[in-house]
């Protein structure tokens, strides 16, 4: 069985949780993952940029749950954010069509870009780099 | 439909996830080899793992059984089917899956099939007896682009045609060209040789009169040079003795007596036979005839004529072969493209019709004319039209139902109480399955005020989209007309007001209704057309039919009364163990494949069967009991209507309060919509 590792990174003064995936998200990994989504969730952490520089494969468990959580987020004013695809994994997501429902970045700070300009539209907050 | 395969692979897998990398490798080699794209490779695996993990997971339930692979490949496409012999499951809502749809639902199911969907070309479900077949093929686009090169776009069947009919036709008028030139020039040269012969002829004898006479050179010069005088094309006139010296010479005086010597290009030359020759770019004729007097050779005449009288006539007769043949060419072309455009143009008729059925013209048929051979490829054309035409007609149809049904049952699905309130004193289960063709069932139970409570089952007319949203519209009705209503018989008076003005006319419900009333364990039943209860009386283990008068709501303005006046209520107080069931005529009515209906009787015997095997059967059990029965009668037929009832028992030893032992949700059961009988 191929194995996923996942690493978390949410600092303070950052707005969105950044979580590197690694390895293969199918019907065996695909639980962890979603752990790991479902913790943030309930800390109130809507904004994730999720880093799939090093996912080669992601089968139909693991775009699900992108999928079943993106209603709630978008509810939360957050957003799941997808950096990094790698060709293979690129193509199947534009196969399948979902950037009409999940934005792809080149790079992480992209995305964060992304999550920072729509903060910009209020001043009080501080735009992360 | 398709052509031969070029290789077909079978193997068999234990249905385990860890075989997966095993299935998707084999999938993964069959690809490459067939020659698909790297990315379309990834693709198919990816729909590949989806559709074995849907087989693992769902058909066998991760319990043993056996995971068929096989893979055709043909030279366009690849076959991939996954064949199982578990638990049948119709992916669902297939066709019509959107990935909005599947947001906004937030399940992660049925993301799988929406991708085998995406990825492959066609997706097919083949089901029966047991086995299972996911039939998915993906064509394999080809790599190189599809502009063909030049010489292939010129290799048409009419440009090969053209070319090899218009050699043909120019060999063929080349050689007689050729045959008729030769004759006319052959004709001239006769012409001109037989004159200079004669010439010749006349001038040996002459010679020969001038010889025995011994007449003086200047006489001999003087025959032949009035001989060239006198016809132009005679260039050269000689006369020889039998020594070989020449007497007169039309060009020269001084040569005679000298030995004569015959032009360089003249080689052997035979008596009276012309020899040609080129000369300073002229051409000659060098011919030679004996001086001859009774027998005795005297000399020699050697005479050259040049060819030049017979050039004009030959050039004119070429002239006029090459005019000839040029028509004759001209006339061919004219002829081959007339042909080409016979032979072909049914061809272009057939791939202009092709084209027109492709984007979208299914109607007009191909004449049916021309050669044998094109009548029949129209025949046959036109035939497989009409079939493809009956067959998309059949598919549009069938897909508007399975949206119109899909539609329909979703709304239904929000209809239905998803959560039974409990009801003190009763057990209370309901039971609802929709027909392939959505029906206009509805069931419902709540609590109407403390200790009250009221029971539902209705069938409205019609199907599809408009019965669905009436009973949307009459559940609501039910439950704020039910309110404040001190009967039910008042309750449908005000429903049936309001449902009057409010629904489409010739469209109708019959509903029964019925009040439960905890505290005293009454009910009071008034039912609108509707089939009649089953009333379990449990001290005379007697079946009762009740079926209190009342003309279905939403019939139009009645001859005489009002629907109030035409409502019976019936009140009946339930004593222990007794037991009723409402139902639709979804149960009566179901048919078997000879068209016999279930019917209330086998329901009546079966009900009592049931409580008397085990008078503390529960609701539920019976409920089982009454659908097993029901699929087993109806076998693989249809399931017409939706099969929806209410089964209600008291406790024995139980005098009201006690809540039942089952709670919420359990109440119920509701089975996806089903093709056959057998759900």
């Amino acid at each position: 069985m191929e194995s996923l590792a996942i690493s978390l990174s949410e600092g303070s003064t950052q707005v969105a949780s950044e979580v590197r995936v690694d390895g293969v998200i199918d019907t065996a990994t695909a639980s962890q993952l979603e752990e790991v989504l479902e913790s943030l969730l309930k800390r109130g952490r809507y904004k994730i940029i999720i880093d799939l520089a090093g996912v080669e494969y992601i089968s139909s468990a693991g775009w699900g749950i992108f999928i079943a959580n993106i209603r709630d987020i978008r509810a939360n004013s957050g957003d799941i954010k997808l950096a990094n695809m790698i060709p293979s994994v690129y193509e199947i997501y534009d196969l399948l069509e979902f950037d009409n429902v999940l934005r792809a970045y080149n790079s992480v700070e992209e995305a964060r870009l992304d999550f920072g300009e729509r903060i910009s539209a209020d001043p009080k907050k501080k735009v992360p780099r | 439909m398709f052509k031969r395969p070029v290789k077909e692979i079978s193997s068999e897998f234990s249905a385990e996830e860890k075989f997966l990398p095993s299935i998707q490798r084999t999938v993964r080699e069959s690809c490459i080899a067939a020659g698909m794209r790297r990315k379309e490779v990834s693709a198919v695996l990816l729909a590949t793992e989806e559709a074995a993990t849907n087989i693992i997971r769902h058909a066998y339930l991760y319990e043993k059984g056996v995971l068929r692979l096989r893979i055709v490949i043909y030279r366009k496409l690849v076959v991939i089917s996954l064949i199982d012999f578990g638990r049948s499951f119709k992916p669902d809502s297939s066709g019509t899956l959107d990935l909005q749809r599947l947001i906004e639902s937030g399940r992660k199911g049925g993301l799988g099939f929406y991708m085998i969907q995406k990825i492959m070309d066609s997706v097919e479900y083949i089901s029966s007896a047991g086995r299972n077949e996911l039939r998915m093929i993906k064509r394999i686009t080809s790599r190189p682009s599809m502009e063909r090169p030049f010489l292939r776009r010129m290799s048409t069947l009419r440009v090969k045609f053209s070319f090899w009919t218009f050699l043909i036709m120019a060999v063929i008028i080349a050689g007689s060209f050729y045959f008729i030139d030769r004759r006319t020039s052959q004709q001239l040269y006769n012409r001109l040789d037989e004159t200079a012969l004669a010439l010749t002829k006349t001038i040996s004898d002459q010679a020969a009169g001038h010889l025995l006479r011994s007449r003086s050179a200047t006489e001999f010069d003087e025959l032949v040079k009035s001989y060239i005088r006198a016809n132009t094309e005679l260039e050269q006139i000689v006369l020889i003795d039998n020594q070989g010296l020449v007497i007169a010479h039309s060009d020269d005086i001084r040569n005679i007596r000298k030995p004569y010597q015959a032009p360089p290009e003249v080689g052997t030359v035979a008596v009276g036979e012309p020899f040609r020759y080129v000369q300073g770019g002229q051409e000659l004729n060098f011919l030679t005839q004996p001086i001859v007097w009774n027998g005795r050779k005297l000399g020699n005449v050697f005479v050259i004529y040049s060819s030049e009288p017979i050039n004009e006539p030959l050039h004119k007769a070429r002239e006029r072969a090459i005019q000839l043949t040029l028509l004759l060419l001209l006339f061919g072309v004219f002829g081959i493209y007339l042909l080409s455009n016979y032979f072909v143009r049914p061809i272009g008729q057939i791939t202009r019709r092709v084209r027109a059925f492709t984007s979208g013209d299914l109607e007009s048929e191909l004449p049916l004319e021309g050669a044998e051979e094109f009548f029949e490829i129209s025949r046959a054309f036109n035939e497989m039209m009409t079939r493809l035409k009956q067959d998309r007609e059949n598919i549009v149809a069938r897909e508007k139902m399975a949206k119109e049904i899909e539609l329909a049952s979703q709304i239904q699905q929000t209809l239905m109480p998803t959560r039974l309130p409990e009801v003190p004193g009763l057990d209370l289960h309901a039971f609802y399955r929709a027909a392939s063709v959505v029906g206009g069932d509805l069931y419902d139970i709540f609590e109407i005020e403390s200790g009250r409570y009221c029971l539902a089952v209705a069938d409205v007319s019609g199907k599809g989209v408009p019965a669905s949203l009436v009973m949307s519209m009459l559940r609501t009705v039910i439950q704020i007309s039910a309110a404040d209503a001190a009967s039910p018989a008042e309750t449908l008076v005000k429903v049936n007001e309001y449902l009057f003005t409010n629904i489409p006319g010739g469209m109708f419900i019959t509903i029964m209704l019925v009040f439960y009333n905890a505290t005293g364990r009454q009910i009071e039943i008034v039912s609108a057309g509707h089939n009649p209860m089953l009333y379990y009386h449990a001290d005379t283990g007697h079946i009762d039919r009740i079926n209190p008068t009342g003309v279905p709501l939403g019939m139009p303005a009645m001859i005489e009364g009002s629907f109030g006046d035409k409502l019976e209520q019936v009140n009946l107080t339930l004593e222990d163990g007794d037991s009723f069931i409402l139902y639709t005529d979804g149960i009566t009515e179901a048919a078997n494949a000879h068209g016999e209906q279930f019917g209330l009787d086998r329901l009546t015997s079966l009900l009592k069967e049931q409580i008397s095997v085990d008078r503390d059967v529960t609701s539920r059990l019976i409920c089982d009991s009454i659908v097993a029965e029901l699929d087993d009668f109806a076998g693989f037929e249809k399931q017409a209507d939706d099969i929806t009832f209410i089964m209600a028992r008291t406790a024995f030893g139980s005098e009201s309060d006690e809540p039942p032992a089952t709670h919420g949700s359990e109440f119920i059961t509701v089975d996806e919509p089903s093709d056959t009988g057998t759900g």
